[in-house]
């Protein structure tokens, strides 16, 4: 086990350098130039240069790559050019805002989709499971900025039964804030909720098939016993697969739900550096969100792997 | 079980072929193999047509198709007119109101298909494309070929569209090198780094389907045959890893009219005056707590219909296709 986990992390390692490679690339292979896109045509020529200097900007290649792989450890990612202030300064604290937004979406998303796809696995075939599935078709193809736009238009707006906008005012109390953020996590989890129910569902059919249950059943187990002992624990690999690639994709999916419902996270951050055209906020973001993709994806590995004595056996050789 | 057979049956159709030998009983072999295929054709199209999903998809895929195609000719306003009667509620005169310069919403949603199902199908196509050449490449090599690929495509998976997206078209709108190539027109952009970006997903689904293959029979023999890995991939596995390649573009479809919609939402994709849906619900949510619902809400359908027709047939030709 010891020898996979390393293994794993090792290989994690070389995707996370090859990955900030790529984005460090495509501002070189699309050439551009910043200092006077950002100050303008008729900008002083003095000006030009000295925003190039503070920023790095003259410095080869090698040089600002190196920068880059540097701020991985050290966190220090050079100044954003529109607030001229540390990248990771601007970024740190809507971070902590957008994570607290995820993990409402998730707790409200998780219990949900896990319960429906087993209902939907027990009643395969029948009506109720055909109306889980396709609601979960429907719900996860649609945009988060659409879904959240409609909550807002439905129950912040007509109703007002949620705050449609999430700016949550200082010292509000937690619970109240709950308030704020209800419609938001809501827009999100509606999204994962299709697909993690299918996988769910999927993943108990499989378990339910096969000849492991069929012989749990007939040496006499309840069916209880036989649910929680093997398919359950069967049917969730699959399942934590599936939410540890949503958790990746959260980070995607959340900026538009963030702009729908003005809530100051990530996104926030971006679309400001999108107007001005501040480069190196947007490049750390990416690069933030791919590692939060690949934590992800490791931890799911490792906890699938622990769960399932075979495969834990297997990779250990 | 018939896609097992049809399997088999084609192998032996580019290996007599190629013999030098050719018996009499030649002409039948291939003549019946190709008829079972039309018929498992035949087959697929039939299940396909008895699914309900499939033909409400279609069916309003086709509407999409029509007004984006004709908006002109349909709509009975003017899509970019100013009008003095601003934000005026659903009527009988604008059956969706109007937006914030007075501009027909019924219109404009009409309208709005047309970019978008532009942009979108011809992202897809073009990352399928990419993706299977690459898939193909890494599934039939192995060995170090398919590692260090790998690892590329593993790096690409990392990176969440919508974010690679906002930083290459912020990238991209102040490039000079873009703009010296007459790169003005936004759209196209867009397809590139919408289909560049799904490339990666369509080559690990190519690769696993091609994987499945490269060890079976026919083309064991055909390499002893001697032919090219060239001939072998194009001409032997590929016809045999359509249908996982079919599907992964109708699934694809409904991803890049899903990730265009929210790029054109953030900013960065359709531009305005198009009266793309996306932009539209981005311009006017600010007026939705003041009561304005019309502009946002039918957009917003306008968008969920698309996106879940497309799904319904992505759903079903899977469901066809692994039966």
């Amino acid at each position: 086990m010891t020898k996979y986990i390393v293994k794993r992390v090792l290989l994690s390692l070389v995707t996370l350098w090859l990955l900030v490679t790529i984005v460090f690339l495509m501002s070189w292979a699309l050439p551009s130039d910043p200092a006077r896109a950002i100050l303008g045509p008729f900008a002083d020529e003095k000006l030009v240069e000295d925003f190039r200097e503070t920023f790095g900007l003259n410095d080869g290649f090698l040089e600002q790559y190196f920068r880059l792989l540097k701020g991985l450890v050290t966190f220090d990612f050079g100044l954003s050019y529109g607030t001229k202030k540390p990248v990771w300064d601007v970024l740190a604290p809507t971070l902590w805002r957008t994570a607290k937004l995820a993990t409402l979406a998730m707790i409200i998303t998780t219990p949900i989709s896990i319960f429906a796809g087993l209902v939907a696995a027990k009643f395969r075939d029948r009506r109720l499971d055909r109306g889980i599935v396709l609601t979960g078709l429907a719900t996860s193809s649609i945009p988060e900025f659409v879904t959240g736009t409609l909550l807002a238009v439905v129950f912040g707006v007509k109703l007002g039964w949620f705050k449609a906008v999430a700016i949550i005012p200082e010292g509000t109390p937690p619970l109240e804030q709950l308030n704020y953020l209800f419609l938001p996590a809501m827009a999100l989890a509606i999204v994962y909720f299709g697909y993690i129910a299918r996988m769910m569902r999927a993943g108990t059919i499989q378990a339910m098939d096969s000849d492991y249950t069929r012989t749990a059943a007939m040496k006499g187990l309840s069916s209880s016993q036989v649910m929680r002992k093997h398919v359950l624990r069967n049917a969730l690999a699959p399942t934590i697969t599936v939410m540890s690639v949503q958790i990746g994709y959260l980070v995607s999916g959340i900026v538009g739900v963030e702009v729908v419902f003005n809530y100051p996270g990530f996104s926030q951050a971006l679309l400001i550096a999108v107007k001005q055209k501040d480069l190196p906020v947007l490049q750390v973001a990416v690069i933030i969100s791919a590692l939060v993709y690949m934590v992800a994806t490791l931890t799911a590995d490792l906890i699938i792997a622990w769960l399932n004595p075979r495969i834990r056996l297997e990779m250990g050789n | 079980m018939e896609l097992d057979d049809v399997n088999s049956e084609t192998a032996i159709e580019p290996a007599m072929q190629s013999s030098s030998m050719m018996i009499d009983a030649t002409p039948n072999v291939l003549e019946q193999s190709l008829a079972e295929r039309k018929q498992a054709r035949k087959e697929r199209w039939r299940l396909l047509r008895r699914r309900p999903g499939f033909l409400i998809g279609a069916i309003i895929v086709i509407f999409w198709a029509f007004c984006a195609a004709f908006a002109e000719k349909i709509v009975p306003y003017n899509p970019f007119d100013d009008r003095d009667k601003r934000h005026m509620p659903p009527s009988s005169d604008h059956w969706f109101g109007t937006d914030q310069t007075g501009r027909d919403v019924f219109s404009r949603v009409l309208t709005g298909a047309r970019d978008i199902l532009l942009v979108a199908p011809i992202a897809a196509i073009l990352a399928v494309i990419m993706g299977t050449l690459l898939g193909m490449i890494m599934g039939y090599f192995r060995g170090w070929t398919d590692n260090i690929l790998s690892r590329f495509v593993e790096a690409f998976l990392a990176l969440p569209v919508v974010l690679v997206g906002l930083y290459v078209l912020t990238l991209a709108s102040q490039s000079d090198m873009l703009q010296t190539i007459s790169f003005n027109s936004r759209n196209i952009l867009v397809i590139y780094v919408v289909a560049v970006l799904f490339t990666p997903i369509v080559a690990r689904t190519v690769r696993a389907a091609v994987q499945g293959e490269r060890d079976l029979d026919y083309v064991v023999s055909a390499r002893l045959r001697g032919e090219s890995s060239m001939f072998i991939m194009t001409r032997e596995i590929f016809p045999n890893v359509t249908g996982p390649i079919i599907v992964e573009l109708t699934v694809r479809i409904g991803y890049a009219i899903f990730t265009v919609a929210t790029l054109s939402f953030l900013g960065v994709g359709i531009q305005p005056p198009s009266p793309d849906w996306g932009l539209a619900i981005s311009d006017e949510r600010a007026v939705l707590a003041a009561g304005i619902w019309w502009p946002v809400t039918f957009n917003a359908l306008a968008i969920i219909t698309l996106v879940v027709a497309v799904n319904l047939i992505a759903d079903s030709i899977q469901a066809v296709y692994q039966k």
